[in-house]
């Protein structure tokens, strides 16, 4: 199966991603192995404490954002609603959200990373 | 299109740089920055940038306070701007819009028509910055030609006036001194160079209704009789009328200047100076400043009724009050100027 197959299966919208970008295949690709390091980088997690709000709703805006633009589908709305209940003061809604996202998250960054090898 | 264009693309999240990178690249050199403080750093260093695509919320300085030091160093003026944005308050979508923003990109892009509505902007801000210089020229050289004009009509009465023409340019160039003066010394006087300017200039008008004035009149080299005399007072509201018929020829901020300074050259601190009697401060500072420096050329230069008295005797004078009262702080700046004026390189003013 390919990435793109995989990645559907997955619920990202990859045509609507390239579509995007103008169609642009290699860069679609470029940029997924960008997204993957874009993400690694905020290390989210569903453990925070209530004094962490505020940084990781600026986490959760950025990924929002990334995600979006790649039409990473699952990821962008996940992180849509995580930034929603955090700036609407409903941490532990915001915290079932991402406990159900991470998995998701986790496997997306896996198939991107295995093909990127 | 060429590549002599720059976009600067201001976003700390690395894949929305490179997602707009990439949709520019082709048509735009490409410049980015991680923040708004870089942001800034970068447009003080390139000045052909021709639209900035800045994210809202970053660290250190966030888009609405790059656009706020934007409006403060004007560039916001002649630069495009489009916030970036993922479904920010509406509060500050619509400060951005007050702060001079020209669209709003929504994340996530849409490559295709973000090129095409960035394109027409920058395509169109171009033309505008090209229109905009191209009427700064022609006004430029219209002030030119207008000033040509009205010095070319001030030599004409100079030159009936049995002077070279050299008077007004004299006048011109002491009125500087004075102004500039009188402006360094009480903040109460102060005035931008572009208004000192535009006072100098219109000093050369000071005179211009003494085309009224007969022949018999003007150029009588003994002293004038009572009737005489009050026929010669008259080119003050002479002069006027006759600006008053050319308004067109100056641009609306010297014909101001040119008018008070034709009707009241010859008003007196103490109110015993003509047409209209005013005294102390109603007489405008500029008129008080060309009262001084006419009658320092009167009194310098030769004229048919009588020699050129040299400086020292001319600043004699004045202090004593023989030529009438003047504005005391005026009296200064002329005595706190007397290095400048005694070198009389100004008259090439």
């Amino acid at each position: 199966m390919s990435l793109f197959e995989e990645l559907e299966g997955l619920g990202v919208n990859v045509s609507e991603g390239m579509n995007r970008l103008g169609g642009n295949e290699s860069l679609y690709t470029r940029l997924l192995g960008t997204f993957t390091k874009t993400i690694g980088n905020y290390e989210i997690s569903a453990d925070f404490a209530p004094e962490e709000c505020e940084a990781l709703v600026e986490k959760a805006h950025a990924i929002k954002g990334t995600a979006g633009n790649l039409s990473i589908t699952p990821i962008y709305s996940a992180y849509t609603a995580i930034t929603d209940l955090l700036r609407a003061g409903k941490p532990e809604e915001a915290r079932a959200a991402l406990v159900e996202i991470l998995p998701v998250q986790k496997q997306i960054i896996e198939c991107i990373e295995k093909s990127m090898q | 299109m060429d590549k002599d264009k720059t976009i600067l693309i201001v976003d700390d999240i690395e894949i929305n740089r490179e997602i707009l990178a990439e949709i520019f690249k082709n048509d735009y050199e490409i410049l980015e920055a991680v923040d708004g403080v870089q942001a800034l750093e970068v447009m003080e260093s390139h000045d052909n940038i021709a639209a900035v695509l800045l994210d809202l919320l970053m660290p250190k300085m966030n888009g609405l306070e790059v656009l706020q030091k934007m409006n403060d160093n004007g560039r916001i003026q002649t630069t495009p701007v489009f916030l970036i944005t993922a479904a920010n308050s509406e509060e500050m979508l619509l400060e951005g819009y007050h702060l001079g923003a020209v669209d709003i990109i929504s994340k996530p892009f849409m490559a295709h028509f973000l090129s095409h509505r960035i394109n027409n902007v920058i395509e169109l801000y171009a033309h505008r910055n090209e229109l905009e210089s191209i009427v700064a020229k022609q006004v430029k050289r219209l002030n030119r030609v207008n000033r040509s004009m009205v010095e070319t009509l001030a030599t004409v009465i100079e030159f009936r006036d049995g002077e070279s023409g050299e008077h007004v340019k004299r006048i011109s160039g002491l009125t500087r001194i004075l102004m500039n003066k009188v402006s360094e010394m009480f903040p109460e006087y102060h005035l931008p160079e572009e208004e000192i300017d535009k006072i100098c200039m219109s000093s050369i008008l000071h005179d211009v209704g003494k085309i009224m004035i007969p022949d018999s009149i003007l150029n009588k080299p003994g002293r004038l009789t009572k009737e005489e005399f009050e026929i010669m007072k008259s080119h003050t509201v002479e002069g006027c009328k006759i600006l008053q018929e050319v308004p067109d020829i100056m641009e609306q901020g010297i014909y101001n200047y040119s008018y008070d300074i034709c009707r009241h050259h010859h008003e007196r601190w103490d109110g015993r100076g003509y047409p209209d009697g005013l005294k102390g401060e109603e007489i405008s500072i500029w008129s008080q400043a060309v009262a001084i420096a006419d009658v320092y050329d009167a009194l310098t230069a030769e004229r048919v009724y009588k020699k050129a008295f040299d400086h020292e005797t001319a600043v004699r004078m004045i202090n004593n009050g023989e030529c009438g009262m003047f504005n005391p702080k005026v009296m200064k700046a002329f005595e706190a100027s007397m290095d400048i004026i005694i070198k009389r390189d100004w008259i090439k003013d």
